[in-house]
């Protein structure tokens, strides 16, 4: 078994496991460190299966189901299924601060970044630490970000802003992280996740602003405020709000977020007047 | 009457809010915004686990200056739409 160390969102997380796992896990190299200290969490990942468990819920999510429940014991457990097929099951244990993987042989890569993803998620989300589902750009030092429903075009309206306008560069096309500072700042922080978009980008930037995307036959734009903005960010974040450990922390970052950044709602085509109103009322 | 489980009174951007977080309330996919007056009865409604129209009502004159009639009145209404919602059974 290897081990190698990584940093997202000023997070530190370990993962373990043969060299022929770690060796597929090309999209976190960016995010390497030689630290080695306080790690927030650490993966184990394993061949075998299947753990038995008692279901609670199961999330839909574009043909890929994940299915959480718990042991006799009380540890939690996600199992992951492409198409009906089973490819890991996550246990955790120590309040999420430990995973094992328990891979089928099916899926192996997409098993291993799901299992990571949640164990992120969780384990950081009593500090200030959010993954959104969203598209994330950056622009004079500032990052932007793109929410909405999947299929209302979070990527199209990036890739707008990368081919309309000056200086726009992406940060992350699907899984951004937000961490809300100890001065209240929220700062986005680029991830190994990125969707079918390979954009697995070592950087961050203060959050000047929030859209949510909705399709419309034009282009309007107008603020998101209370509790608009908030209900917009919690429908951005995924997690387990059944635990209300859990549902607490992302609580308190989800009303930080909505009290604190502008956020507004874009009604929108695709096209590239989209992205210069959007940009010309949000980026000033 | 109770609350039905999962669902919790939040604080957001400096209003009263109901979320469906639990497991059995996950689908509720809203949020309820409460007056200063329904959040008060919203915690004590939870804090006694068991409630009625009436012990709301009681609640509500200690609380604030309003007859009985007037509380019982208001309190119903509240309630009325509550289970409108299907936040209470």
């Amino acid at each position: 078994m290897e081990k190698e160390y990584y940093i997202v969102a000023e997070h530190l997380f370990c993962v373990e496991g043969q060299d022929s796992i770690l060796g597929l896990l090309t999209n976190y190299t960016p995010f390497k460190t030689h630290q080695r200290d306080d790690a927030l969490f650490s993966l184990t990942v394993v061949e075998g299966g299947p753990i038995q468990y008692i279901e609670e819920l199961r999330q839909d999510e574009e043909g890929q189901d994940i299915v959480c429940g718990h042991t006799e014991q009380g540890d939690a457990v996600f199992e992951f299924l492409w198409s009906g097929r089973t490819a890991g099951w996550l246990v955790c244990t120590a309040g999420y601060r430990q995973g094992t993987l328990h891979l089928s042989g099916f899926q192996v890569k997409a098993a291993v970044d799901n299992a990571l993803m949640i164990l992120f998620a969780m384990a950081s989300a009593c500090s200030g630490t959010v993954l959104f589902h969203a598209a994330a750009v950056s622009l004079d030092g500032k990052s932007y970000m793109f929410l909405g429903k999947s299929g209302t075009g979070k990527s199209t309206h990036a890739r707008l802003w990368l081919q309309n306008l000056q200086g726009v560069e992406l940060m992350n096309d699907d899984n951004p992280a937000v961490r809300i500072k100890a001065d209240g700042t929220a700062t986005v922080y680029g991830t190994p996740w990125s969707g079918k978009t390979p954009c697995y980008r070592n950087i961050s930037s203060p959050l000047g602003g929030v859209v949510l995307l909705s399709q419309a036959p034009y282009n309007k734009i107008t603020r998101l405020n209370g509790i608009g903005a908030y209900a917009a960010v919690v429908a951005s974040i995924s997690g387990k709000r059944w635990d209300s450990r859990i549902a607490d922390g992302l609580h308190e970052t989800e009303n930080a977020l909505a009290a604190g950044v502008p956020m507004w709602h874009l009604a929108c085509l695709p096209d590239a007047d989209a992205a210069h109103l959007c940009k010309d009322t949000i980026a000033v | 009457m109770k609350i039905k489980k999962g669902f919790i009174l939040r604080t957001v951007c400096g209003e009263n809010v109901i979320v469906g977080e639990g497991l059995d309330a996950i689908n509720f996919g809203r949020m309820l915004s409460l007056n200063e007056t329904a959040a008060f009865l919203w915690k004590k409604a939870m804090e006694y686990g068991d409630f009625t129209a009436d012990s709301l009502a009681d609640a509500l004159c200690q609380e604030y200056d309003v007859d009985q009639a007037q509380a019982l009145n208001d309190v119903k209404e509240t309630l009325d739409n509550w289970t409108k919602l299907g936040v209470i059974e």
